[in-house]
């Protein structure tokens, strides 16, 4: 045996006053009587007891030392050797997926069960035992080293809230690998219910402990979830969903589609056992809002039940139109139900705040300020100079990463004749030709964005292709600010790259490139903006998250009074998992628990020892009470 | 404060008053001694045995029954009261100390006794005769007599009732009421002398002294008793359960005490220091009135 502390042994040194004290202590008080000749009846009859009568104020000094050398070896904190040699290290990967969301027979979630398995598991460590804790939700997190001490373990543990976002098991469990390193006695622990593609590999695996929550339950949930303005019609938009019905028998349900909480449609569903229905659903709406798709359905995940999206709202762009006649542009622009257009023949000296000029073979020597598409330029610009023209030119590179390029295809468009600019400023090409010359670019502008197609119009094929009202299309959202196109929902656990609407970019610039993201639950976290871009998640709560000016708490009253703030930008995010919505357990995992059977001996020696003194105080008491002791 | 101070005096008095008034007759010189002699007044016959006087045979009865009787009368004399006040260190314990209301209740039946003409004496005892006060008559001694029991210190030995009746029989040849007040707690046993009181023909009267810590001691766990009379120590330690063999054990003492004096008709009075001496000998009249 070994002691942490030897230098504690000096406390034992108490024991001198201690012997002092009942020295001093075993002289009587001394009582005068008149007689003692009734004592002496009185204790005559007990008079074989008389030794022990002499030996037990020994027995008191004799038990007030061992009290006080059970405390003294308590401190010193006494251990095994064998302690060391046995050391044992547990990292436990929680699953906090959607899954352990599931509501059991007990009416607890799949994690509650988990976190009470850890819990024993905890309370089952041994003196030396170290525990680590990964949860494993979406992007697997250590949120507990390696530690021997259990408070801090069970204050961790209670700390592991529920995630919608998918399992994250596998990168757990590698990481508790890594985390364990080179120990003999290591092992990875896996609490979870299983409800993953790989689980029954990974039960399998000698190298890890298995531990199963929850049991097979039906769920029908709704896997995937999209909406999208139509690439055809302006106000109309698509909803993308899947419903999958994960149990062993056939439902009936229905599926209410809602924009902003109004109802839009409710669809029956009939599907057969181990089904999954996938529709396009068309609507329209010049409005925006948050459209929501619920099963109608109770089952014991409620998460996957609900799923949203962002549909931008559609609104007018005025639009000035400065062309001597192309009926193809002309008629574009006026298809468009978000354009508001006004055509004139002469370049206007100003733009209505957030319009759109749009020039066509008519290029003054200075642009106006603002946003201004210039279609087959016919001379140079304080922004360009012309080197003549090229012929048959042919699409080598396409900017596929702009959103100006979305959906557009050149490399087949028969183009006979284009103008060969020569930007003088920083520019961006949007279509490259195989000489190298832009035939579609963007230039930065004072107010605003130049973009220049310097393609012939009225020869080759585009303005006839689907294309080029696309192209149209995405030029006016993009000097919009993206208004009006899809902002994608997002699958909980996902990581996306966003593309930061300008007027949040100019809030972001104000607050050292940084915006708030609220999450669902009204939890918040700062997101640096980099060129124009953020990226957000893993999004670990489904439902509307909101991309703001980072506003403080003092400053938001302020804001709400004025309404000038800065919109925010809101992105949705669901579920939409196949294998979490999937709550029956693999049949071919045999749960193991081999770590709950760490049993009795979980307490250090000091502990015990402090035990022991304590019962010795009470039986000291209880002697005392008695007299049996003085 | 002096022991003997007016308002005892004043309550000795009507103690007097109301002893005359109340058991006339059945106290001190009014009661008829219970000794036979040459009195007047007939008490029974006894067998008639060589050497007895002629005179007091009953001749008439001889001629009825032809029986040799002799007639025996109740001689009446002085009744001599003599008080024997424990003096051991004892009877200083308690709170008042005990030495204090015997000498009370000792004055208060002298006073009584003087009252009515009868003679008293006073033995201070302890291992021995002490002190004592001879016999003496008239109330006019009262105020000699309670200077002499003011004079009186409870610092004598371990009680000895043998060695005092031993000495007492010696100096009090002629038979009287023998008044024992003490607490009794004699090692050797209470027994003998009075015994020897009694072989002696005393008309023995007890009074026990006790105060409530010698009923109900309070004492617990390790404790060095002092026997004030002895200077003997005894180191114990003293449980509840030890409390309640002692309570038995002294009950058992007074319940001897008792039994005793029952057993050979001797008066009793068993008391606590908590009472005041009229109410002690008031309420020793009314035990002697009833039987």
């Amino acid at each position: 045996m070994s002691f942490s502390t030897p230098a504690a042994f000096l406390w034992a040194l108490l024991a001198v006053p201690l012997v002092i004290f009942y020295i001093l202590k075993i002289r009587m008080r001394r009582i005068p009587v008149s007689t003692v000749m009734f004592w002496e009846q009185v204790f005559d009859e007990k008079q074989p007891r008389s030794i022990w009568q002499q030996l037990r104020h020994l027995l008191s000094l004799l038990l007030q030392l061992l009290f006080l050398m059970l405390l003294v070896s308590a401190v010193t904190d006494p251990f095994l050797e064998n302690d060391i040699r046995q050391q044992r290290q547990f990292v436990v990967v929680v699953d906090t997926s959607a899954s352990m969301q599931a509501l059991s027979e007990s009416g607890d979630t799949r994690l509650a069960s988990a976190k009470s398995q850890i819990e024993q598991m905890i309370q089952s460590l041994k003196l030396r035992d170290e525990m680590a804790l990964i949860v494993a939700g979406g992007r697997p997190r250590v949120v507990c080293g390696l530690t021997s001490h259990q408070r801090t373990l069970q204050n961790r543990l209670a700390e592991i809230t529920p995630t919608d976002g998918p399992t994250g098991v596998i990168d757990a469990v590698e990481i508790g690998r890594r985390l364990l390193g080179s120990r003999k006695n290591g092992q990875v622990v896996v609490v979870t219910d299983g409800c993953f593609g790989a689980a029954a590999e990974l039960a399998a695996s000698d190298q890890i402990v298995w531990s199963n929550v929850g049991t097979s339950s039906s769920n029908v949930g709704i896997t995937r979830y999209q909406v999208r303005r139509s690439l055809l019609d302006p106000i109309a938009y698509q909803i993308l969903i899947e419903v999958g019905n994960f149990s062993d028998g056939a439902i009936e349900c229905g599926l209410d589609l809602s924009l902003n909480g109004d109802l839009l449609d409710v669809i029956p569903l009939k599907l057969a056992a181990g089904e999954i229905w996938t529709d396009v659903i068309e609507k329209t709406s010049v409005a925006g809002g948050v459209i929501s798709a619920d099963v109608q359905w109770e089952d014991d995940l409620a998460a996957d039940n609900t799923a949203s999206s962002i549909l931008p709202a559609r609104r007018k762009i005025p639009v000035t139109l400065v062309t001597d006649g192309n009926w193809f542009l002309q008629r574009v622009l006026e298809a468009n139900d978000v354009v508001d257009l006004t055509l004139v023949s002469e370049v206007p000296q100003h733009l209505p705040p957030d319009g759109v000029l749009v020039l066509h073979r008519n290029t003054p020597q200075q642009l106006p300020a603002g946003n201004v598409f210039v279609v087959q330029p016919i001379a140079a610009t304080k922004l360009w100079e012309v080197a003549g023209a090229i012929s048959q030119p042919l699409v080598d590179k396409q900017d596929t990463s702009s959103d100006l390029m979305r959906h557009i295809r050149l490399d087949n468009v028969l183009m006979p004749e284009a103008l060969k600019l020569i930007p003088k400023v920083d520019y961006t090409t949007l279509v490259e030709s195989i000489s190298g010359d832009p035939l579609y670019l963007q230039i930065p502008h004072a107010n605003g964005n130049v973009l220049v197609l310097p393609v012939n119009l009225d020869q080759g094929d585009l303005p006839l292709r689907t294309a080029f009202p696309i192209m149209l299309t995405n030029a006016l959202a993009w000097f919009a600010g993206g208004n009006g196109e899809l902002i994608e929902a997002m699958a909980a656990g996902d990581t996306r790259i966003l593309s930061v609407p300008p007027h949040l970019q100019k809030a972001a610039e104000q607050h050292d490139g940084q915006l708030k993201l609220t999450a669902p639950d009204d939890s918040h976290q700062n997101i640096r903006v980099i060129d124009g871009h953020c990226m957000i998640g893993p999004l670990d709560q489904a439902g509307i998250w909101n991309l703001s000016e980072p506003v403080g708490d003092d400053q938001a009253a302020a804001v709400d009074s004025t309404a000038a703030h800065t919109p925010s930008l809101q992105i949705a995010c669901n579920l939409t998992d196949l294998s979490e919505s999937d709550l029956r357990v693999p049949e071919t995992i045999e749960p193991r628990r081999q770590i709950l059977n760490a049993g009795f001996g979980g307490r250090p020696i000091w502990f015990y020892l402090v035990i022991a003194a304590f019962l010795l105080t009470m039986i000291e008491w209880l002697l005392f009470q008695r007299r049996w002791i003085s | 404060m002096p022991l003997f101070d007016n308002d005892f005096l004043t309550r000795l008095e009507y103690l007097s008053i109301v002893s005359r008034k109340v058991f006339r007759g059945q106290l001190m010189a009014q009661r008829r001694t219970k000794q036979m002699g040459g009195g007047i007044e007939f008490a029974d016959h006894r067998q008639y045995t060589p050497g007895d006087d002629f005179r007091y045979l009953d001749w008439n009865l001889y001629a009825r029954h032809d029986e040799l009787l002799l007639k025996r009368f109740q001689e009446e004399e002085d009744l001599h009261v003599y008080l024997l006040l424990d003096c051991s260190r004892s009877m200083s314990t308690g709170k008042p100390p005990k030495f204090d209301l015997a000498r009370q209740v000792t004055a208060a039946l002298a006073y009584i006794a003087l009252a009515d003409l009868d003679r008293v004496s006073v033995y201070a005892f302890a291992d021995g005769v002490l002190n004592h006060f001879p016999l003496t008559r008239g109330k006019a001694r009262i105020l000699s007599l309670m200077q002499f029991l003011e004079s009186l210190q409870a610092d004598g030995d371990a009680t000895n009732m043998t060695q005092l009746a031993g000495e007492f029989v010696i100096r009090a040849p002629r038979r009287g009421l023998a008044l024992v007040l003490s607490d009794l707690y004699d090692p050797g046993g209470f027994r003998n002398g009075l015994d020897v009181l009694r072989h002696h023909k005393y008309e023995t009267h007890v009074v026990q002294f006790h105060h409530s810590a010698e009923v109900e001691p309070k004492m617990l766990g390790d404790v060095e008793l002092q026997d004030v009379e002895t200077g003997d120590f005894r180191k114990i330690t003293v449980t509840e359960k030890h409390l309640a063999n002692y309570r038995q054990v002294f009950q058992t003492f007074l319940t001897s005490v008792t039994e005793y004096c029952s057993a050979y008709g001797l008066g009793c009075t068993i008391t606590d220091t908590d009472v005041t001496f009229d109410k002690l000998v008031l309420g020793m009249m009314r035990a002697a009135g009833t039987k």
